[in-house]
């Protein structure tokens, strides 16, 4: 499966940018000072001294960028996961067992569908707002995961229908094992992309929650999210699109991480889907 | 008597049988049942979330400084007011009970929240409506022109609308101020109206409102915009790579007809996207509205977090689950009208 992604140029270059964004939070954050740091140069355009100038708070962007961008991405995977996670179970039990449970799940997830989650979600992060990462993520997690729930199904139901599966039910093996030994190998990489897919949802999710301040409590987290939330509600000026030191840096990494997920998705598209297999 | 009734009635039950029968009618049925059962969910969603989170409301209504037997009594009492005394079912049936009766409460103002509610909410759709439609219209057609053009233009326009849908909308809603209203200042950084103004049913009041207007508009428009673009555009190619092209191709047909034959094709998948598209549209808007404190739901509800406006925050949410839930019926029974198989019952 991975040789077969491998070989699409789409696939190779958004996991190139991807897996260097995931290296400048991780590196980036062990080698710049504490992004928490207060000093009395608030809001400085970049020197020489800061490279990307400093904050509210007087605190270095760049330091900031790099510990947001990291737990941003933290986030991201936690929530991520436990979206598949949910959407394994749903979209892939269901289907696979057959009769009344693929009923039940396939009812469940039409309704999930056109469900306002969105504004659930909000309504939850407002309600338990000022939380932990773990509990942001908890929350974007348990709402994110309908979209992905139908393509594991999708996936799941064309891969049940194959001979294999067929072949190694009529030779007795038990359903725990056709799913560990027959399944799971031919959807893992279907999961991971729809993992990173999720990932990058929660991403964006965590950032626009944090941005008016219902993402995790502010005073003790740096995400890409709260940096912007720090721009709309700084303390210097009434202007603060003019600080763009402040805010062009998280927006346009995130813009570039989620354009390079779109292009992964893309490239898995012409792998997995049929209809525009071109690899 | 009774035998010319029970032939009205027979011949009632016929014709409601022959309506039924009908697979449009029989669809507009089937949907309407599913987005109650939606509805009663998320309804109930509302209902149990006050109930079920951790920490208590009723906590927070008591001023800090409290003595403990007076923390007592202030609890029974407020518990008495709000109906939570009452067995858990009880306090279900009213809920639905002042729910019909359009009754959602009083606000901490003591204005009740339905009102409110219904103040603002026009100006949420405003916002939502024509981005959902031109949004569809205009993407569409690009996703469309980029798909059957070749060269330069096509990469350039692909590009471009693969950015504009993956951008973060609210970070492109600060740039676009900091350009349109910041450094060329044409239009007003935030707000509905200007301040001092008095918003009037009058031409000054519209034409204040509409220059507020345009940036989270253009914010909006363009990121659904690029959403659709690029979603069509694959689905285009897809069809224009199909057999029927090819074989009209080989009969001589025109470019032309032939783009046309796969644009109809293309734009049908298009269409059951339109649900998730509305559903995020809503979430966006809402977001949207508190970064250019554009006075619909979503400031509404911001605000009532801020302040811990309990019925108010529940009172927004509840009609935001009700708009998203009635779109998405809509949505549907649109796309049976346009899908010829549903609407003319002949598959």
């Amino acid at each position: 499966m991975f040789d077969l992604l491998m070989r699409s140029r789409k696939f190779k270059i958004g996991a190139a940018v991807v897996l260097a964004i995931i290296l400048f939070g991780i590196i980036g954050s062990l080698l710049t000072p504490d992004p928490l740091a207060y000093s009395s140069q608030y809001v400085q355009p970049p020197s020489s001294q800061h490279l990307l100038g400093t904050g509210n708070f007087g605190e270095d962007v760049l330091a900031q960028l790099c510990t947001g961008t990291r737990n941003s991405l933290m986030i991201g995977a936690l929530a991520g996961g436990f979206a598949t996670l949910i959407a394994v179970l749903i979209g892939g039990i269901g289907p696979y067992k057959g009769g009344v449970l693929d009923e039940i799940s396939n009812a469940f997830t039409n309704v999930v569908m056109v469900f306002p989650m969105l504004p659930l979600l909000i309504l939850l992060s407002s309600i338990m707002r000022g939380g932990s990462m773990l509990l942001v993520a908890g929350l974007i997690g348990a709402t994110s995961w309908p979209w992905a729930a139908r393509s594991i199904r999708s996936q799941v139901l064309t891969l049940k229908e194959r001979g294999f599966i067929d072949v190694a039910r009529m030779s007795g093996m038990k359903d725990r094992i056709i799913v560990l030994r027959e399944i799971m190998p031919n959807m893992l990489a279907y999961i991971i992309v729809v993992f990173v897919v999720s990932l990058s949802i929660a991403v964006l999710t965590e950032a626009g929650l944090s941005m008016i301040g219902l993402g995790p409590d502010l005073s003790s987290n740096v995400t890409l999210g709260t940096m912007l939330y720090w721009v709309l509600n700084n303390t210097h000026t009434a202007l603060p699109w003019t600080l763009w030191w402040n805010f062009i840096p998280p927006g346009l990494l995130l813009t570039v991480f989620l354009v390079a997920v779109f292009a992964m998705h893309a490239g898995m598209d012409e792998v997995f889907n049929p209809r525009l297999r071109s690899v | 008597m009774l035998k010319r009734l029970s032939s009205v009635l027979k011949r009632l039950y016929n014709m409601l049988k022959r309506l039924f029968a009908h697979p449009f009618v029989r669809f507009v049925g089937k949907k309407t049942a599913f987005y109650l059962i939606v509805a009663i969910i998320a309804l109930t969603f509302i209902f149990l979330v006050p109930r079920l989170m951790p920490g208590d409301p009723i906590d927070r209504m008591i001023p800090p400084g409290t003595t403990d037997a007076g923390r007592l009594r202030l609890r029974a009492e407020l518990e008495r007011y709000f109906g939570l005394d009452k067995p858990l079912l009880e306090q279900y049936l009213s809920f639905w009970a002042n729910l019909l009766g359009g009754n959602l409460g009083l606000n901490s103002n003591f204005r009740p929240v339905a009102t409110v509610v219904m103040e603002k909410l026009p100006f949420t759709l405003v916002l939502v409506m024509p981005v959902l439609l031109i949004g569809f219209f205009v993407g569409n057609w690009i996703g469309a022109r980029a798909a059957y053009i070749k060269g330069k233009v096509s990469e350039t326009l692909y590009f471009t609308s693969v950015f504009a849908s993956q951008m973060p909308f609210y970070w492109f809603a600060l740039v676009l101020v900091s350009i349109l209203a910041v450094y060329i200042p044409i239009f007003p950084t935030s707000g509905t109206f200007s301040a001092r103004f008095m918003p009037g049913l009058n031409f000054a009041t519209f034409a204040d409102a509409s220059r507020h207007y345009v940036l989270p508009f253009l914010t909006l428009l363009i990121i659904t915009t690029g959403g659709w673009a690029t979603g069509m555009r694959s689905m285009t190619l897809y069809e224009l790579d199909s057999g029927y092209i090819l074989y009209g191709k080989q009969l001589g047909f025109r470019n032309k007809k032939l783009a046309s034959y796969a644009r109809r094709n293309a734009i049908l998948p298009q269409f059951t996207g339109l649900n998730i598209n509305l559903n995020n549209l809503i979430g966006m808007t809402m977001i949207i509205e508190i970064v250019f404190r554009w006075d619909g739901i979503g400031l509404l509800a911001y605000q009532a977090v801020l302040s811990q406006d309990y019925a108010m925050i529940l009172g927004t949410f509840l009609v935001t689950m009700i708009v998203v839930i009635l779109g998405n019926f809509l949505v549907d029974i649109a796309y049976a009208f346009l899908d010829p198989r549903i609407r003319t019952g002949r598959g």
